[in-house]
């Protein structure tokens, strides 16, 4: 085919733009700025002053993102361990020969096609409410006492679990996708060497969504770094340390609120940095630790 | 696949996958459970909501309807529902019209540069949003844009057309050559056989973007809060926030509800009529939508 030099500039300038503009641009700059005292975020580059590493250091010794980061990874860890058994526990059931397979699938996905603010709101003023909600009925139903899941000691797990309830459907989704495409003469040859269907689970299914595992893993490490809006649901004025994570942090130390002193987006940039780098060790780390499927199927 | 259906039910079988459905059917029946319990207080009295009485009420057939007014009047979701609808609208526009050329000329031509462009969609992708929303609210204040709908559009497009870009490229390559031949030799020019022959032959995939860029602009949050705060201005996601924070201090529980729904059913109708293709279009992409 002939190609056209004209219709290929014509054709990819939009799309170049929107990188350099929305991607290559932004990135450069913050983290440049990272390495500078900048004070407010509208500052021009001549006010800025070169800081090296202080941004970080300063950074790393405050209390309060030492929190952030810990509540982080313990979403992390602790919600990944609850999202992905049942994502995969859905994936399994599913794919074991149940009725009605696609009306489950698409029930238990349809969290993540509604605004996670509506989400959050639900959960928050409904499921945990001390009076009314569902979980005080539940209990109340069963002769138990009822339970603040919103005060300082129980916020947190809520939170995880609502959010956690929220992501499955997607991990299960990619699971299911990655079952189906083992190929059945497998699991028949296995049936003949008269294996159970643990057995089946363990030394079939497992191996051979290594690499599934894998996407599943970058995803969700992906979207828990950047975990903001439950948070602002769930304490929504107070700035106490439960529930923070980097990123509110940051919303709060570049764009100001109460608990904030001063607006510093030097600071701010450094964390937006250091959420980036921790993204990188975890996709190299992964991919260190699970290679790729060498199988062809 | 009706075959199957037709068969007698193998009751030994569906007893051994029992614990299965169970697991199954209590997890759908909480979420439908959630979803009716608000959708009943959202026709509620606020008194009445305190007491735990929603389902005495919606049975007794006592709907008040005044919570939705009240929501989509006084509490201003009428406006954050025109922003999202046009936001949505035009950035899915927008973000096609910028991608799907792209994705052709990337997935049909060799040129400078060009996997070096598809590499940096891929990393784009993924790059968290706090990474670049600093420079950009600089750039914008500075030019006088903060709290500017057609800034915000912009930057909703940007943020869809890598996902875009990479989802349609692979429908693209998949296109046979001799239609473009066949287009050539009657004449047709290269750039009109894209928009004539090979944009309506990827509809498909066009319509699976879509969705997903639509559901995506509807429920972004984060750079709306930053980039249109303002209340005349800002989309669902940040004016329901501020409405539930505003009602949970006048205690309208009922509005509250009232709001969540509003905000709630767009993208759940279109779940409705449209949840296979969504789902395959997530297994099929593995990308978040």
């Amino acid at each position: 085919m002939r190609k056209s030099k004209s219709m290929i500039v014509c054709f990819m300038t939009a799309a170049v733009i929107t990188l350099l503009f929305m991607y290559v641009y932004p990135i450069i700059r913050t983290i440049i700025m990272s390495f500078f005292n900048v004070e407010s975020v509208t500052a021009s580059t001549s006010t800025w002053s070169l800081a090296g590493l202080k941004n970080y250091i300063d950074l790393y010794a405050t209390s309060i993102f030492r929190t952030s980061m810990i509540n982080i990874l313990k979403i992390w860890l602790i919600g990944g361990i609850i999202t992905m058994f049942f994502a995969l526990l859905f994936a399994v059931i599913l794919t074991s020969g149940v009725r009605f397979k696609n009306f489950f699938r698409a029930a238990i996905y349809l969290p993540n096609v509604i605004s996670a603010v509506a989400m959050a709101a639900m959960w928050r003023y409904y499921v945990f409410n001390a009076r009314f909600g569902f979980l005080n009925s539940f209990l109340e139903l069963f002769g138990l006492d009822a339970v603040n899941w919103l005060d300082t000691g129980h916020i947190f797990g809520s939170m995880l679990v609502a959010y956690c309830f929220g992501s499955v459907g997607y991990f299960m989704l990619i699971f299911l996708s990655g079952i189906e495409r083992i190929p059945s003469d497998i699991y028949e040859a296995a049936m003949i060497d008269g294996t159970n269907s643990f057995q089946k689970f363990r030394y079939i299914t497992l191996p051979l969504l290594r690499g599934v595992f894998k996407t599943n893993l970058t995803f969700w490490s992906v979207s828990t770094l950047t975990f903001f809006v439950w948070t602002r649901m769930f304490s929504p004025t107070e700035t106490e340390n439960t529930t923070v994570v980097p990123v509110v942090y940051l919303y709060n130390v570049v764009f100001g609120s109460k608990g904030v002193t001063q607006v510093d987006a030097g600071r701010g940039a450094a964390i937006g940095v250091t959420l980036a780098v921790c993204m990188i060790l975890i996709y190299a780390i992964m991919n260190r630790l699970i290679k790729d499927d060498d199988l062809e199927f | 696949m009706s075959k199957r259906t037709h068969e007698r039910i193998n009751w030994k079988k569906e007893a051994r996958l029992l614990p299965g459905y169970i697991l199954l059917v209590a997890w759908v029946a909480f979420t439908a459970f959630i979803l009716l319990w608000i959708i009943a207080a959202s026709l509620s009295e606020t008194n009445d909501i305190m007491r735990g009485e929603v389902w005495q009420n919606v049975f007794s057939g006592d709907f008040h309807f005044e919570n939705y007014v009240s929501a989509w009047m006084s509490n201003n979701v009428s406006v954050y529902f025109a922003n999202s609808l046009l936001y949505s609208i035009v950035g899915c526009v927008g973000t096609i019209l910028i991608s799907a050329p792209a994705a052709y000329v990337m997935s049909r031509f060799r040129f400078f540069l060009n996997k070096t462009i598809h590499l940096s969609f891929i990393v784009a992708m993924s790059v968290p949003a706090v990474m670049v929303i600093l420079p950009l609210f600089s750039l914008a204040s500075g030019l006088n844009l903060t709290n500017n709908r057609i800034l915000y559009i912009i930057l909703v497009i940007c943020l869809r057309v890598p996902f875009s870009v990479i989802y349609l490229m692979n429908f693209f390559q998949n296109l046979s050559r001799a239609y473009e031949e066949a287009a050539a030799i009657d004449g047709c020019t290269p750039m009109k056989t894209f928009w004539k022959i090979m944009l309506p032959l990827v509809q498909p995939a066009l319509i699976t973007v879509t969705v997903f860029n639509f559901l995506s602009i509807w429920n972004e949050y984060f750079i709306a809060m930053i980039f249109v705060s303002g209340d005349a201005k800002t989309a669902v996601g940040v004016g329901l926030m501020n409405i539930v924070n505003s009602m949970t201090y006048s205690g309208d529980y009922g509005g509250l509800f009232a709001a969540v729904i509003i905000v709630f059913l767009p993208t759940f109708i279109l779940y409705l009529f449209l949840s296979d293709k969504i789902i395959n279009g997530v297994t099929a992409g593995g990308v978040k939508g």
